[in-house]
C-alpha cells in the first residue's frame, strides 16, 4: 500500500427516505448536502470537489450531468463535480474514490453525496431499469429480473447449507424491528416470522418480504484530512481501511453464486489496511437488498462460518442485542433503498452509531464499525471501516 | 444439442412489461456438459436443482431448456 494519510469523516446528513411525489432528484441531494455542510459547521466554499452516487437519474427522471447539476445548486463553484455508477455500490464506489483524493493529498476537504429518484416511475419499468445492473446481453435477456438473481442465489444457497425459509425471513423482521425506531425510515412498521414468510412470491424463494423497497432519497458527507478534523467538528470519525472490488456482471460467470468474490476481496483488503480482523468489528451495515444478500455478506466477511449466515440469523445474533449486531439502521429492507443513495448512507448510520447519536437504536459495543456496499449480483464491492477518533 | 444440469433455478412472478405475459416462468442456469454455464428459460415441467436438462430451441437468441 503506497502512502497514505488519514481521512475522516467530519459532516453527515441524509433525507429520510420513502415516497416523496414533491421532491425531486436535485431538492433530494440538495437538502442532504445542506444537512452535511451544517453538520460540519461549514459552508460551500470549503468543498474542494463534488463526488455524487447515482444509478440510473437518466432513466429515472431523464436528467443526465448530474454531478455538477447539483453542485452548482449547493453553491459549490468551479469545482471537479463527476458521478459515480455502480449499480446499488454508486455511492460507496463515490465514497471510495473521495476517500482516495483525499489520502493521496490531492484534496483536503470534499463531499461525497448519493441520491436516486425511484418513485415516479410504475413499479414496471422500475423494474425494467433495476434489471440493468444485470448482464442484457445474456441472463436479462433470457428472462432475469433483479430479485429473480438473488432467488437464484438463495435456492443454491439453501441447496448447499441447508439454509431455510424461515432463516431468510429472520432477517427482515429483525430489520423491520430496528427501522421502526428509525424516524428516516420508509417502513416503520413491525413484522411477524408468519407474516414475512408468508408475503407474495417475488421470484421463488423470495417473497415481497425478502425485498428491499423503492424509494427516493440522499444522503451526503463531508469527508478531510484528518489533521484538519477538529476545524469541521468535535465528533470526528476515521476511516480505518476500505477497498472496491469488482466480479462479473453476470451470474452465471462465477464458479459459485453462494459466495461473492467482489465482497471477500474489498472485505480482505479494508481489514488489512485496517490492520484488524472480523473479529474485531462490533456492528456493521451489510447491504441486505435481499434477504439472502445480507446471510451472504456476513459469511463473505469472515463474521460466520461459510453457509452459517441463515443460521446465526435465526438465533438471533445478529438482533440490536446479538453477538454481532447487524443493521441496526433498519437496513435496506425496512429504511428503503434509493439505490444511488445507500452506500453513503450506510456510512451516516455507521457514523452516527460510532458518535453516539442512534437514540433508541444505539449500540452497546460502538468502537469499530463496518459497511458493506454492494452492486448488482456483486459486481462491485465497497467495504469501509470506521472508528471514533 | 446442448444438455447440462440445473444449478440453480426460479420462478419469476413480477417481470417486466416485455415479459410480463409470460408469468410466472421459470429462469435457470445450467452447467452444460460441454463446460461453461448458461442462463436459460425452461419449458414444459417445472425442473429441480441437480436434474438434467436439454436445449430444444433458441428463441430469438434466448436458450431454452427442458427436462431429459
Amino acid at each position: 500500500m503506497k502512502y497514505l494519510r488519514d481521512v475522516t469523516v467530519v459532516g453527515a446528513g441524509k433525507t429520510p427516505f420513502g415516497i416523496f411525489p414533491d421532491k425531486d432528484l436535485r431538492t433530494l441531494a440538495v437538502e442532504a448536502g445542506q444537512k452535511a455542510l451544517a453538520n460540519a459547521r461549514t459552508d460551500p466554499g470549503a468543498i474542494e470537489a463534488f463526488y455524487l452516487g447515482n444509478f440510473a437519474g437518466p432513466e429515472f427522471t431523464s436528467q443526465n450531468h448530474l454531478a455538477p447539476y447539483i453542485s452548482t445548486a449547493l453553491g459549490m463553484k468551479g469545482i471537479p463535480s463527476t458521478r459515480f455508477e455502480a449499480a446499488c455500490a454508486s455511492s460507496g464506489a463515490a465514497f471510495f474514490h473521495a476517500f482516495m483524493g483525499v489520502a493521496s493529498g490531492i484534496y483536503d476537504v470534499v463531499m461525497v453525496a448519493g441520491v436516486e429518484k425511484m418513485t415516479c416511475q410504475p413499479t414496471a419499468r422500475v423494474t425494467e431499469i433495476l434489471a440493468g445492473a444485470g448482464d442484457c446481453a445474456t441472463e436479462v435477456k433470457a428472462g432475469s429480473t433483479f430479485p429473480s438473481l438473488f432467488a437464484m442465489i438463495a435456492r443454491r444457497h439453501m441447496h448447499d447449507f441447508g439454509t431455510k425459509r424461515e432463516h431468510l425471513s429472520a432477517v427482515a423482521v429483525k430489520n423491520h424491528e430496528n427501522g421502526a425506531l428509525n424516524p428516516d425510515a420508509q417502513m416503520r412498521k413491525v413484522i411477524t416470522l408468519e407474516q414475512a414468510m408468508n408475503a407474495r412470491p417475488i421470484a421463488e424463494p423470495l417473497n415481497l418480504y425478502d425485498c428491499s423497497l423503492i424509494s427516493d432519497g440522499a444522503a451526503a458527507v463531508v469527508i478531510c484530512a484528518a489533521d484538519r478534523a477538529r476545524e469541521f467538528t468535535g465528533k470526528p470519525v476515521k476511516v480505518r481501511g476500505i477497498a472496491q472490488a469488482s466480479d462479473f456482471v453476470a451470474l452465471d460467470r462465477k464458479p459459485d453464486i453462494t459466495t461473492f468474490p467482489a465482497v471477500r476481496g474489498a472485505g480482505q483488503k479494508a481489514y488489512e489496511m485496517a490492520g484488524i480482523a472480523a473479529k474485531d468489528i462490533e456492528f456493521a451495515e451489510l447491504h441486505d437488498c435481499f434477504t439472502i444478500a445480507e446471510i451472504v455478506a456476513m459469511e463473505d466477511l469472515g463474521f460466520v462460518e461459510r453457509g452459517r449466515g441463515g443460521f446465526f440469523s435465526f438465533e438471533g445474533g445478529t438482533r440490536r442485542t446479538g453477538a454481532l449486531p447487524i443493521n441496526a439502521s433498519g437496513g435496506l429492507k425496512s429504511k428503503g433503498h434509493p439505490v444511488g443513495a445507500t452506500g453513503v448512507a450506510q456510512i451516516c448510520d455507521v457514523v452516527q452509531q460510532l458518535r453516539c447519536e442512534a437514540g433508541d437504536r444505539q449500540l452497546p459495543r460502538h468502537g469499530l464499525g463496518l459497511a458493506q456496499n454492494l452492486g448488482g449480483s456483486g459486481a462491485s464491492c465497497v467495504v469501509t471501516i470506521l472508528e471514533r477518533m | 444439442m446442448q444438455t447440462g444440469t440445473v444449478y440453480t433455478e426460479t420462478i419469476v412472478h413480477l417481470a417486466p412489461e416485455r415479459f410480463a405475459a409470460d408469468v410466472p416462468y421459470q429462469v435457470i442456469i445450467v452447467v452444460l456438459d460441454s463446460g461453461g454455464r448458461i442462463t436459460a428459460r425452461v419449458d414444459g415441467d417445472r425442473v429441480s436443482i441437480g436434474d438434467h436438462v436439454v436445449e430444444t430451441e433458441n428463441r430469438e437468441g434466448v436458450p431454452v431448456f427442458r427436462k431429459l
